[in-house]
């Protein structure tokens, strides 16, 4: 058993269903621990509605029925605990919840129920990639339909000359290790440059740049790793993403934004195209590791 | 809606949790609010709402007892103070989401519980209508002292018009319980300072307009105003309490707050204590310079004049106020809108426990996985209200007036059979000590006969054309109407749940017991 420990903010709807799924798939394959927590709203700073206790119990009771039944999708070789946990928001909840069991995931659905198979980031997921100091996994809708037999069959790192890039790639490794999944490095330069910049010097450096900042990434990875590199290409974010082949049991981690605080996490612009246009999970990773990751 | 496992399901070895208290479950921090007595207060006052009481309910109490409002708002308060010790005593022993309801099936079985349950639905759900008709009035005012233009105040009169803000104003509010949107503790302080301030500012500036000589019907402050037996007669004065019963409710709360206030053990007593002083004096403070402005004469601004019974601030801001009425519309406006909230969550979680224990379909039972409110009870009672509203205005000229009156009675109803509940459920321990005797037996007992009384003499005088705002329908009072209808439309769904839904009726779920 690794050292794995996934939080997972299970709501009893179609999002929860799919962060459940996902973090089953993840904790299965990296033989981890699940912890499964659902938060219910505190009422410590209620100052219109009375509180109610019969109320209040009547929720306890009608959430352990929801773990309940939600421990009964999981499969039986994963070690997994219930909890309930109340916060001022779900996010809150989360993120002291990871802290008190070490986690090494967050993860939540990522939208509150997108149209499209896509992920869009919902208002919950996004209070969370505002303030987590542990790696968020959005799970995008549809993920409660990939079987665990699928497991992690690729882990992708994206990797930009930003800072952060470091902490990214560790976590990368530290999820392929666990997971027994290959590792791809991706470099987006080529599409991730300042506008303004002159086209054709912009493409001969940045092509240049990316194939330099791969090496380096990739000789900086601990010995015995399996990992291929990659540079997109494209116009856009989209369209390289577009063009980019995904396996169905891949998933992608991308680095935070330089606005973020120091082990904080911030969705970047590049990232929340990407995300837009992903098939496939995405996690994001805080520019400095919290806790036993960063070791 | 999602299945229902048991909730005892074995987990499996590899899942089960060692440390877990809980079925397997842990939980850990505050699920109950640390509420101090500020805050006790201040959530107390909010839900009395006084600025939105009084605006609907000096008009009706007036119509009755004429100048003896001030000994009307006295006496009331004591059968509501009486049914409330019953109250706190059945919530501290079975505290559930359900209240009236559980606490009357567990003391007098399901028939008489699930009425219980009605009762309380149906009064909150008149009330509903009536604050978000209050508050349609204020809104249009508002809006006409702002622009200036005073006929503006005058399109709130139109029927369609009306009814549609007042949907919207229902759907904002509906919107708001579904996702149990929360204004931050400092804001809701503000607001409710606001509403007092507001409300002592109204009345000192009535008091200074009567000295001044400026009053529309200058009346000398007597002794008599606060004597109830100058009341005219019985009728009257049955009508007026069961009014002022209104005027209390939500009061209670203050006093079930036990749970979860902070501080020592004095806290909910202490709270409970001054959100009602303050309440009362308030209450004083404002009808007796009302009525020492205005008069209670059917004049242009006379309290007595039935066009401006069902909404006396409307009508009296501007002559007491001039410039600053608009002070008043925002009190009223900020008053009903987060009584509209805290109203919506009772029927809500009654319907949820009926739905619960399957005394109305499964569904009523069912929590938002996303914001943990009760999703469809909640806009079940939203449609409800507002079909009940839009309905009413259309069939009543003195629709705020008339569902006022009939929400009265609906309280009586289920708040006497609560009152007897406690005194029935704790039958054994009545003489255990003398406090169970007195907050066990005597208080609740007391309570529960007056609101008895005070339901049937009600119901029968109501049936006179002439009574309340004097609408009637085929020669019958409306608000008798009203009454009836709501109460026997209640025992036609209880006899239609109790064919389909046989388990409750036949007291499988919910079994009666008393306290030993």
């Amino acid at each position: 058993m690794s050292d794995v420990t996934i939080v997972v903010g299970y709501t009893a709807n179609e999002s929860g269903a799919d962060a459940l799924a996902l973090a089953n798939r993840i904790a299965t394959a990296a033989e981890g621990l699940l912890e499964v927590v659902m938060v219910l709203p505190s009422e410590a700073h209620n100052a219109r509605v009375p509180v109610d206790q019969g109320y209040l119990r009547y929720l306890r009771e009608q959430s352990r029925e929801w773990l309940t039944e939600a421990s009964a999708h999981l499969g039986a070789d994963v070690a997994s605990k219930l909890h309930i946990r109340y916060a001022e928001s779900f996010a809150e909840g989360l993120i002291n919840a990871a802290h008190e069991f070490d986690a090494t995931l967050i993860v939540v659905g990522a939208a509150g129920g997108g149209r499209r198979a896509h992920a869009r980031v919902g208002s919950v997921a996004n209070e969370l990639l505002h303030s987590s100091d542990v790696p968020v996994v959005l799970a995008p809708a549809g993920a409660r339909d990939v079987p665990v037999s699928q497991g992690i069959t690729r882990i992708t790192a994206c990797v930009g000359t930003r800072p952060g890039a470091d902490a990214q790639i560790e976590a990368a490794t530290l999820l392929a290790r666990a997971t027994r999944a290959p590792l791809r490095l991706l470099s987006l330069v080529p599409i991730d440059l300042p506008a303004g910049l002159d086209e054709h010097l912009a493409e001969l450096t940045s092509a240049a740049h990316a194939e330099q900042v791969l090496q380096d990434a990739h000789r900086g990875l601990p010995e015995g790793t399996d990992a291929t590199v990659e540079i997109a290409t494209g116009s856009t974010i989209e369209a390289a993403v577009q063009a980019l082949d995904w396996h169905e049991g891949e998933v992608v981690l991308v680095g935070s934004s330089r606005l973020a605080a120091p082990r904080r996490l911030f969705l970047g612009s590049t990232a929340a195209k990407m995300l837009r246009e992903l098939p496939v999970p995405m996690i994001v990773v805080p520019r400095t590791l919290h806790g036993k990751t960063s070791q | 809606m999602t299945q229902q496992p048991q909730s005892n399901a074995p987990l499996t070895e590899a899942t089960a949790a060692i440390d877990a208290p809980e079925g397997g479950i842990t939980r850990k921090g505050l699920s109950a609010g640390s509420v101090g007595l500020i805050g006790a207060i201040v959530i107390g006052i909010s839900c009395i709402a006084p600025a939105y009481t009084l605006t609907a309910a000096l008009g009706p109490t007036v119509s009755e007892v004429g100048t003896q409002v001030p000994a009307i708002i006295l006496l009331g308060f004591i059968p509501m103070l009486l049914v409330a010790f019953g109250y706190r005593e059945l919530n501290r022993r079975m505290p559930d989401s359900g209240t009236s309801f559980t606490w009357a099936t567990r003391a007098f079985g399901p028939w008489i519980g699930w009425m219980a349950g009605w009762g309380l639905v149906a009064a909150t759900i008149l009330v509903l209508s009536n604050l978000a008709g209050i508050a349609v009035d204020f809104l249009f005012l508002a809006i006409s002292q702002i622009a200036g233009n005073p006929e503006i105040a005058g399109i709130a009169a139109n029927p369609f018009v009306n009814v549609v803000v007042c949907l919207l104003f229902m759907l904002g509010a509906t919107w708001i319980s579904y996702r149990d949107m929360k204004t931050t503790q400092k804001l809701q302080y503000w607001l409710v300072g606001f509403q007092v301030v507001v409300l002592l500012v109204f009345s000192i500036a009535a008091l200074v307009e009567v000295a001044n000589g400026n009053a529309f019907d200058a009346t000398p402050i007597e002794l008599s105003w606060f004597n109830p037996f100058a009341v005219s007669d019985f009728s009257a004065l049955a009508a007026g309490l069961s009014l002022s019963i209104f005027i209390f409710w939500g009061w209670d709360v203050t006093l079930t707050m036990n749970e979860e206030t902070k501080g020592s053990e004095k806290t909910p007593g202490r709270a409970a204590t001054l959100s009602v002083l303050i309440i009362v004096s308030l209450y004083l403070l404002i009808s007796v310079s009302l009525i020492s402005f205005a008069g209670v004469g059917d004049g242009e601004f006379g309290l007595g004049n039935p066009d401006i019974q069902d909404n006396v601030f409307f009508a009296l801001a501007g002559p007491v106020l001039g410039p600053l009425a608009i002070l008043v519309s925002l009190a009223v406006l900020t008053s009903s809108a987060s009584s509209l909230q805290s109203t919506f969550v009772s029927p809500a979680r009654t319907l949820l426990a009926m739905g619960h224990y399957g005394a109305l379909p499964r569904k009523f039972a069912q929590v938002s996985p996303r914001f943990f409110t009760p999703g469809y009870a909640t806009i079940v009672s939203a449609v409800v209200a507002s079909a009940f509203y839009a309905v009413m205005r259309f069939v009543s000229e003195n629709v705020l007036w008339d569902t006022i009156t009939a929400l009265g009675m609906m309280i009586c109803f289920y708040y006497g059979i609560t009152a007897f509940a406690a005194v029935w459920f704790f039958r054994r321990t009545w003489f255990r000590s003398v406090r169970e005797f007195f907050f066990t037996l005597l208080f609740p007992l007391v309570g529960g006969v007056i609101l008895s009384v005070l339901f049937v003499t009600t119901l029968v005088d109501s049936m006179d054309p002439d009574y309340g705002s004097g609408s009637s329908l085929f020669g019958v009072g409306l608000v008798f109407i009203l009454g009836m209808v709501v109460l026997l439309t209640g025992v036609a769904i209880m006899i239609w749940q109790a064919i389909k839904r046989p388990a409750f009726f036949r007291g499988e779920v919910l079994t009666r017991a008393s306290a030993d």
